[in-house]
């Protein structure tokens, strides 16, 4: 149990009878929350530079690449995006989309600030024993973490708990949490398979278990859960059926259950349950089709772009992922290359490319609230879009696709040279990425609010006060 | 009488990705008595009906072709700053309301607004609620930033979950 003292100070003053805080009808109460700007902030900056360590190293070692992805820096560099990279800001935006995505605050905010510090030196610790190959130490490092994704897990279990809805974003959140443990457990038994020789199972094939459970049941289906509420909400748009978003979730956690045993013990049956997982992705994709299509907004922001042109990267991962798992096929370079290929436009081509997109839209929310929703009505505010230049989103944007298709074609030819100049193409994509970034994070540091121009002609009615208008 | 025509086109902003929701609201605030604005956008921005007919205007909108909208905002009295006073249309299907009654109830209709515009909306008109004013604010989704806004500021605020799936938040001084 926690103290009173451990929850947000905003759930405090709900609970007091003075405060007079909202109360929503049928007894639960809704807590006034703000969303804490440091704690998801530290996740997501230290994620940022984990995908910016990664990118670089694979800059410095194409070979990484270029060759058969079963050895020690390879395992290194692909922790660093996984668990260093995509993890941790997946955790960060957890914890500030949670309000939004759950309706709910955050069940603790100390049990978060613990999982940081156990999470950061968990993963750090793990890249570098894998990288010098050192298994016992893996084990302990990543036993420090698996005690931060619990809770981490605990910590949005309750919160769950708390939700006032059961639906497609709930359950694809918790099917994500659920998933996660899976990963971390499977992990566990990898390490300790290697440093006591008692497992069963074929040492590649427990690691791409344990891979696929990671990307597509805690990666893939957080993006899913929540971009049924997020991609309505800034598409101008809803969900236009909540049964097809359930069956999608539906599909993808039964097909990959499948998957993660038929891959552990080398079934043909495999097949099937990529099939089954891929039908799961083709219906989700057509519900986030039918909420585009109804959008109000027609122009699809820059952020939005990058998550929808991540999300049609599932379909050439998907085919990908079909080929190889098809029965008898031959073992060539170009097929074990080609493995390369589906990890890494997995995790850069449709994870790290949607999280990108939502970052531009979750970090100029969170500072702009923290800087300019105390001045609303008072000072003139700049808009969500006056923090980050939007030509800058789109030359990162198209940097980032020139990047993905140099280094995927190289990987798959095994082109060392090539993979390093695609490699540089998704670096300079990310420096662009975090130029914007720092234009955003300059606020928090000079704000720019200016005095209201025009007196509150229209009470009540938002920019009527503070408006430039060039006729 | 003939009257004039100020015209605001916001296709450029929403295809840049830009909120336009300021900037009419912008032109709004600095119309004449005499004038009128027409608005050209690649959608009908039903919301914007609501928002502008609280403050006295009313629209006649066609479609142009390409599946833009011209609308034509005209004021239907000399009273440019009204807002629905003593009634509480649009919040008439909440199921029950704070007791005891305020005497001046004020709608805001933020639906269809991208976030943090919503919150924006609803803070500048509690800027000029009265002490004893009640603001409706009638939102798509449950407001959960707002929250501790409203406490800052002195107010409570108590949400209730409509059929169609909006919301609307009654807001009071504490």
């Amino acid at each position: 149990m926690h103290s009173q003292d451990d929850m947000q100070p905003e759930a405090r003053l709900a609970r007091s009878p003075k405060a007079g805080v909202a109360v929503l009808r049928g007894g639960m109460a809704i807590e006034g929350h703000a969303p804490v700007v440091g704690l998801p902030l530290r996740f997501l900056i230290t994620g940022m530079l984990a995908l910016g360590l990664g990118v670089g190293l694979l800059v410095l070692r194409p070979d990484l690449l270029a060759t058969y992805h079963y050895n020690q820096y390879v395992i290194a560099v692909t922790h660093l995006f996984t668990l260093g990279g995509i993890t941790t800001i997946i955790m960060g935006a957890m914890y500030q989309l949670v309000p939004v995505a759950l309706e709910t605050p955050l069940y603790s905010q100390r049990l978060a600030r613990w999982q940081f510090v156990l999470h950061t030196v968990g993963f750090t610790g793990m890249v570098g024993m894998f990288w010098v190959w050192n298994l016992p130490q893996v084990g302990h490092f990543a036993s420090i973490l698996g005690l931060g994704v619990g809770l981490f897990v605990y910590n949005l279990a309750r919160t769950l708990r708390q939700s006032p809805r059961r639906n497609a974003v709930t359950g694809g959140i918790a099917s994500g949490l659920g998933w996660l443990v899976l990963t971390v457990l499977a992990g566990l038994y990898l390490a300790a398979a290697k440093c006591w020789t008692f497992s069963p199972f074929a040492p590649l094939a427990q690691m791409h278990a344990h891979a696929h459970l990671g990307v597509i049941g805690f990666f893939i289906m957080m993006i899913l859960g929540v971009s049924f509420k997020l991609v309505p909400m800034f598409a101008l748009s809803e969900v236009r059926s909540w049964r097809r978003a359930a069956w999608a979730i539906g599909l993808v956690n039964a097909g990959l259950a499948g998957l993660f045993v038929t891959i552990l013990v080398g079934s043909l049956w495999k097949l099937a349950f990529a099939g089954l997982l891929i039908g799961g992705l083709a219906v989700y994709g057509g519900e986030i089709n039918a909420i585009l299509r109804a959008r109000k907004r027609r122009q699809l922001d820059w952020g939005l772009r990058y998550f929808v042109t991540a999300l049609a990267g599932l379909l050439p991962v998907a085919g990908l992922g079909v080929v190889l798992a098809w029965p008898r096929l031959p073992l060539t370079a170009l097929t074990t290359q080609l493995e390369n290929v589906y990890g890494f436009l997995a995790l850069i081509g449709v994870v790290t490319f949607a999280i990108l997109g939502m970052l531009y839209k979750i970090v100029p929310f969170l500072v702009w609230y923290h800087r300019y929703s105390r001045e609303i009505g008072r000072q003139k505010v700049p808009a969500l879009a006056d923090l980050y230049s939007a030509r800058l989103q789109a030359l990162g944007y198209w940097l980032y696709l020139a990047g993905l298709l140099a280094t995927g074609v190289a990987t798959a030819f095994g082109h060392a040279p090539g993979v390093r100049w695609g490699c540089a193409l998704l670096a300079a994509s990310l420096a662009v990425f975090a130029l914007n970034m720092g234009k955003i994070f300059s606020h928090l540091v000079r704000p720019k609010p200016s005095p209201l121009m025009v007196p509150m002609a229209t009470p009540g009615i938002a920019g009527a006060s503070h408006l430039t208008l060039t006729p | 009488m003939s009257q004039q025509i100020v015209t605001l086109d916001v296709r450029e902003d929403l295809r840049l990705g830009r909120e336009p929701f300021s900037k009419i609201m912008g032109a709004v605030a600095q119309l004449k008595p005499d004038q009128a604005l027409l608005l050209i956008a690649p959608f009908e921005p039903a919301p914007l009906y609501g928002v502008l007919g609280r403050q006295g205007f009313t629209h006649e909108s066609k479609a142009v072709g390409n599946g833009d909208w011209e609308i034509l905002f005209r004021r239907d009295s000399g009273d440019a700053a009204r807002l629905d006073r003593g009634t509480a249309k649009g919040a008439a299907a909440a199921p029950t309301a704070p007791a005891p009654g305020p005497r001046d109830i004020r709608v805001v209709d933020a639906r269809g607004l991208e976030p943090p515009q919503p919150m924006v909306v609803i803070l500048e008109a509690l800027q000029e609620l009265p002490a004893e004013g009640e603001l409706r604010a009638h939102t798509d989704r449950k407001p959960m930033h707002l929250y501790s806004q409203l406490l800052e500021r002195g107010f409570t605020g108590q949400t209730d979950e409509q059929a169609d799936g909006s919301f609307i938040t009654h807001i009071r001084r504490r």
